[in-house]
């Protein structure tokens, strides 16, 4: 018979196990946290908060500081466009693979293979596709016609973006794609052999079958790649540090220069936290719509 | 339907979709062993003779052997630590009974969506503090407080798996706690663990910016800080800059090919949560 006491002793010897890892994330997660919503509210010289200042980094952020508005705006923009891009990517090649007959680890571990690749040497590669006159830009668009030799993509302000973009979404789709591809595989088959013998068409069964029950997997996959991407930092400093005049910084970017370079870091702090409450509010806002509970598709 | 095999438009696109997929990391690979004036060919119109002596003097002048080392030790720290935490924390989360579990459930997820990268400012204050800059050890503390999270989400589905009964029998003949963990949950759950390290090894092995911003004193470079070496100081030598890639790719890469079915189960039953 287990007393009361005898539970709350067991109850202690379970909790032991877990004693380790909330040991680190309290030293080396939470701490730092606290530590660093106290430095947001801080003055700061050299590493050192001094002056206790409130909200003021927060309002020079907010209303004061044009870069930091162009660097939200990027990260939220280049956010938007490659969580979309990278599930549809993912899903279409996913949808592909899933289909061929022969070869399908190949397949898997072509469109994967950019995941186990360092950021830097992605960054490093990515750059001399890029470069004018000898990059693969330069010379596929010139061969097909167009004027491109001397086209930098990562030195035009208005490309800039959309070229760190590319690589991006050609590291991470295979990612999404695997997760599709495991999951279409364990899709009932008898839906589809009733589809089609009821004359569904090709895109019918994708829109009526094949999409609402993968809603549980483009649901963990948006909210993954929401959070995976508006903390991106690596590639794009290894790409461009954030220029051309500031077109492709991001707010981890302005982050790393205000403090590291600038050794502002009161007021790094105070934005690293204001991107910190986007991803919760995004993520939030995202579990709510997009939750697949909420969802009629999957009745 | 199932007659003859046919080439279908689709896998047509596919093909020409991987070749696509597959252009940089090939050209990489090849780039490496190329003049640096033949940079710009294509991946498969190989110069010959191989320019071998790229690889000789990227690793001599890049100091890629200190940093290979540098790179090893952290990456095989990190996956010791989140292997032990993470089992403990799994086993605890799947398979007892923690006071409080949900709310325990939360905080060891809490990193999932608390990323090191809006940290890193008080993150570096503080290991200036601790004397922790320039410290390995204190590099693979952070590695692994950004990889216990999804080890443990990970490993908790495996767990769940293991049969109760299994461990209920072992618990009526005496064994303790620690004795099924180590005789019955760890043994049976050894694809899933294998997943963790495989996944945790290369995250580890190709951090950038925690690296970045712990480490200043060029001899703890790890491969990724000795590679950006490469791009500032020898940009007009850009057959040394491929080889220096290559050779820091070389270790994930084949990680993945040789364990390619264990690391894309791990990974998707990891985020499928199953």
């Amino acid at each position: 018979m287990a007393t009361a006491q005898h539970r709350r002793r067991d109850g202690a010897i379970d909790l032991a196990f877990l004693l380790p890892t909330l040991v680190l994330l309290g030293g080396f997660l939470f701490y730092p946290l606290v530590y660093g919503i106290a430095l947001s509210a801080h003055d700061s010289q050299g590493f050192e908060p001094t002056q206790f200042v409130g909200l003021e980094n927060y309002v020079r952020a907010i209303f004061g500081d044009a870069v930091f508005h162009r660097s939200l705006l990027n990260t939220i923009l280049f956010t938007g466009a490659a969580v979309v891009l990278q599930t549809g990517i993912g899903l279409f090649l996913a949808l592909l693979v899933a289909g061929v007959r022969r070869g399908r680890t190949f397949y898997l571990v072509a469109f994967f293979a950019p995941f186990v690749l360092a950021s830097v040497a992605v960054g490093a590669v990515w750059k001399f596709l890029y470069a004018p006159f000898f990059g693969i830009a330069a010379t596929v668009g010139s061969a097909l016609g167009f004027d491109t030799l001397t086209i930098a993509p990562l030195a035009d302000a208005d490309t800039a973006l959309w070229a760190v973009m590319a690589a991006f979404l050609w590291r991470f789709a295979g990612f999404s794609m695997v997760v599709y591809v495991a999951a279409i595989q364990a899709l009932p088959r008898d839906y589809y052999d009733l589809a089609v013998l009821e004359g569904a068409s090709w895109s019918q069964r994708l829109r009526h079958i094949t999409w609402p029950l993968l809603w549980p997997q483009t649901f963990t996959l948006v909210l993954l790649s929401t959070i995976g991407t508006l903390r991106i930092f690596d590639m794009v400093w290894i790409m461009t540090a954030g220029g051309p005049a500031h077109a492709t910084e991001t707010v981890a970017t302005h982050v790393y220069t205000t403090a590291f370079r600038f050794l502002e870091v009161g007021y790094a702090q105070a934005m690293a936290m204001i991107l910190l409450l986007v991803i919760l509010l995004l993520t939030v806002v995202e579990y709510r719509i997009l939750s697949p509970r909420a969802d009629v598709a999957s009745s | 339907m199932r007659g003859l095999p046919r080439l279908r438009w689709s896998t047509a696109l596919l093909f020409v979709l991987a070749l696509v997929w597959l252009y940089p990391v090939v050209w990489t690979l090849t780039g490496a062993v190329r003049p640096t004036a033949d940079i710009y060919r294509a991946p498969w119109d190989l110069t010959w003779p191989p320019a071998i002596g790229n690889i000789g003097a990227a690793w001599e002048r890049g100091q890629l052997g200190a940093a290979l080392v540098n790179s090893a030790s952290v990456t095989a720290m990190t996956v010791a630590i989140v292997l032990v935490l993470s089992i403990g924390a799994a086993y605890s989360l799947a398979k007892l009974r923690p006071p409080a579990r949900p709310v325990l459930f939360i905080l060891v997820l809490a990193p999932l969506i608390i990323p090191t990268e809006v940290l890193i400012v008080p993150l570096f204050s503080m290991f200036r503090g601790l004397g922790l800059i320039n410290s390995l050890p204190g590099l693979a503390l952070v590695n692994a407080v950004a990889n216990v999270s999804f080890a443990t989400l990970l490993l908790t589905g495996y767990f769940r798996t293991i049969p109760r009964d299994l461990i209920d029998a072992a618990r009526v003949d005496g064994a303790g706690r620690l004795d099924v963990l180590l005789r019955i949950v760890i043994p049976l759950a050894r694809p899933g663990i294998l997943a963790v390290a495989v996944l945790v090894s290369v995250l580890t092995w190709n951090d950038f910016s925690g690296a970045l911003v712990l480490l200043q004193d060029p001899d703890t470079f790890t491969v990724q800080l000795a590679l950006t070496r490469f791009s500032t100081f020898y940009a007009t030598d850009q057959g040394l800059t491929f080889a220096g890639m290559a050779i820091v790719i070389l270790p994930p890469l084949l990680l993945f090919l040789l364990l390619q079915r264990s690391f894309i189960r791990g990974l998707t039953a990891g985020v499928l949560g199953r």
